[in-house]
């Protein structure tokens, strides 16, 4: 089974819902992704600009409190459990998804690094102003039929969707 | 519980969650950007399979009072201006700020392009932050669960949702099963399933 390519999106579903009860038993928070990103940005900043500290979010984040370093840690994690993942299934994947090809109607590396960097910074941006990502307001709030995770995660689906429609072609 | 500890559970939970990514193909850009075009519906079963799991998990852990639940602040108009731009931002990189680790695990180059501008996205919003914080984007309407505005327990209506997403899954893997959806890659690519471009078919030799 952990040799297979693919599982069904039921059986996976429902392992990383199950992943909540460590989460709430252990760390007494919900499964999340993106203040990860806010964490390791801090530190990286604050090499170059000590004054980033001073900033409240910012020293928030940047704490040594198990919180903060267990969701970096997760997410460190993931990058090491799909690489395994990969390599017990004997699949490789090339450089650049095939599919970047027909969404970009370019080959060129360079323009899929500049739109990578580019969805990235949005994507971030826009999960840190709405204080949550698709685990964070997705996974975790929607289970817990929070009214304001909702509103993001419908938000967040307009966004992708008129973006993947308006600005990509067929994939 | 010390940082170390919290570190040693976060990657061995972080490992049960990309091998899960990585196994159910949602990380693959091609599953994602063909979700948003609404051709491909691996992610969103695999989503709402999550959301309900986790629901009928919480829905046992909170009724039987052994968890607290933590759900954020309503804040609606950052929920809709930073979902709107993450959603942008999801389309584009063809990762959200979790899969996009997987995608770098999986061994896709252009994710550390995603990675390094989501680090730069973060930080732009924490310099911002103090500004922002101070407009409507930091309106906030507390804590506010659906169960509490119709009056009924927590679990009640998480076992609810949980029994509503899985009448759902039920339609929508009857109208498209999700083996049709993986492409012969397993990478969500469907495009190249079909046969090839007459331009790149080989003449016979004379």
């Amino acid at each position: 089974m952990l040799s297979q390519k693919a599982w069904s999106p039921y059986a996976a579903g429902i392992v990383i819902g199950l992943l909540q009860i460590p989460a709430f038993l252990l760390i007494e928070t919900a499964l999340g992704a993106s203040s990860s990103y806010v964490t390791v940005g801090g530190l990286l900043a604050s090499w170059l600009d000590p004054s980033v500290v001073k900033i409240d979010y910012v020293a928030k984040h940047i704490a040594a409190t198990g919180k903060n370093w267990w969701q970096v840690a997760l997410v460190v994690g993931v990058a090491i459990g799909a690489f395994v993942s990969m390599r017990i299934s004997g699949a490789s994947r090339a450089a650049i998804s095939p599919i970047w090809r027909n969404a970009l109607g370019s080959a060129s590396p360079a323009k899929r690094y500049a739109v990578a960097f580019v969805g990235g910074f949005l994507m971030l941006l826009g999960a840190r102003i709405a204080d949550g990502c698709t685990s964070g307001h997705g996974l975790s709030g929607m289970a817990q039929l929070s009214v304001g995770s909702t509103v993001a995660v419908a938000a967040m689906f307009v966004g992708g969707i008129a973006t993947a429609m308006l600005l990509l072609r067929r994939v | 519980m010390s940082v170390t500890a919290a570190i040693a559970i976060g990657i061995a939970m972080g490992i049960v969650f990309g091998f899960a990514l990585e196994k159910s193909r949602v990380f693959e850009p091609g599953v994602i950007v063909g979700q948003m075009q609404m051709r491909n519906f691996i992610m969103l079963k695999v989503f709402l399979t999550a959301v309900a799991t986790g629901a009928v998990v919480l829905a046992a852990l909170n009724g039987f009072g052994i968890v607290k639940l933590a759900p954020k602040a309503a804040m609606y108009y950052a929920d809709v201006v930073g979902g709107l731009i993450l959603g942008a931002g999801i389309a584009l990189a063809g990762a959200c700020p979790g899969t996009t680790l997987a995608q770098i695990g999986a061994g896709y180059r252009d994710a550390l392009f995603t990675l390094i501008g989501g680090l730069f996205g973060a930080m732009t919003y924490s310099y911002a932050e103090p500004t922002l914080s101070k407009t409507f984007l930091g309106q906030s309407s507390g804590k506010l669960i659906f169960s509490q505005l119709m009056g009924i327990p927590y679990w009640a209506g998480a076992l609810g949702l949980a029994a509503v997403v899985a009448l759902v899954l039920v339609g929508l893997e009857t109208w498209r099963p999700w083996r049709d959806d993986l492409g012969k890659d397993v990478d969500g690519d469907l495009a190249s399933a079909s046969p090839a471009p007459s331009h790149i078919r080989t003449v016979p030799a004379e």
